[in-house]
């Protein structure tokens, strides 16, 4: 079954000068987050930017494909934290997403840790959708 | 980012480095399903496009000499399952309304296309899903 989720903006005026605002989605988890150019491309002060909710977007992805592909090879996680940064060059796009994640799995090791995070990494839909960023890179570390 | 427990079961919270938004919960069930206010990578992409493409537009309409008063954008994107059982991103579907002094239909169209092969997470989508953008003029050119 095909799942849509949809994302509410309104913006005024230009690029540089003017102001958006994420209004709502679909879920209703977040709503009246304001965007502009100068936190995305400078400093980003409390203002949300596409490239921090991308970062979003796969840290979250990553997150339940390794949950699931450890649950799969019989070592359920109790808990991963993950992060995504997302590097955006203004007139270059989005070059690179780094992701790291530590996860606490019990009777599992490294080696088998390192191996489920990188094929949730290759494999997750935010993966597949953004595989066209010259570098994704992870790191990946099992809590003892 | 943190994620507890299986991928059918478990479920975690996203917050982001500038505080824009914080703990977050999101689950598989929720991903797939219902959103029961729950949030989801692709409902954050969604978010994400929406407000890269809204600066993209803001930035062509600027340049064309025609600052938009007011753009609405709404990105719906669409997870679903392929062949192989495996979930993927399919397409993201972009719908931009308007408010722009003394500019015709046809012109926006054009722009609005321009401005999605500008926005940088449109040509990352588009090397693996579908982008599809409309763009309607709305009310009059009197200012209103």
């Amino acid at each position: 079954m095909a799942t849509d989720r949809t994302a509410e903006v309104t913006w005024h005026g230009d690029l540089k000068s003017g102001e958006g605002r994420i209004d709502s989605v679909s879920s209703g988890a977040i709503g009246g987050l304001d965007v502009d150019w100068r936190a995305r491309s400078e400093d980003a002060g409390s203002k949300t930017s596409p490239e921090e909710l991308i970062a979003a977007a796969h840290a979250s992805c990553l997150s339940m494909a390794l949950s699931n592909g450890l649950a799969e090879a019989g070592h359920a996680a109790e808990e991963l934290k993950t992060s995504a940064t997302v590097t955006f060059q203004p007139g270059e796009g989005i070059t690179k997403i780094a992701l790291q994640v530590s996860g606490r799995v019990p009777g599992m090791d490294d080696d088998a840790f390192q191996q489920a995070a990188e094929t949730a990494k290759e494999n997750c839909p935010v993966s597949k959708a953004l595989a066209s960023v010259p570098e994704i890179s992870l790191s990946a570390r099992l809590e003892s | 980012m943190t994620w507890e427990g299986n991928v059918a079961r478990g479920s975690g919270t996203i917050s982001a480095a500038t505080g824009a938004f914080t703990s977050l919960p999101y689950s598989l069930a929720t991903r797939i399903e219902k959103p029961d206010d729950k949030t989801s990578p692709e409902e954050l992409l969604a978010a994400a496009h929406a407000a890269c493409f809204a600066m993209a537009l803001a930035s062509e309409l600027t340049s064309a000499g025609s600052p938009p008063e007011h753009l609405d954008v709404r990105a719906t994107v669409t997870l679903d399952e392929v062949e192989d059982g495996s979930h993927r991103i399919v397409s993201s579907e972009l719908l931009a309304r308007a408010r722009v002094k003394e500019l015709d239909g046809e012109t926006l169209d054009r722009l609005a296309r321009s401005a999605s092969e500008g926005c940088p997470l449109s040509k990352l989508i588009e090397a693996g899903a579908t982008v599809t953008v409309t763009a309607i003029l709305e009310g009059d050119t009197d200012g209103d």
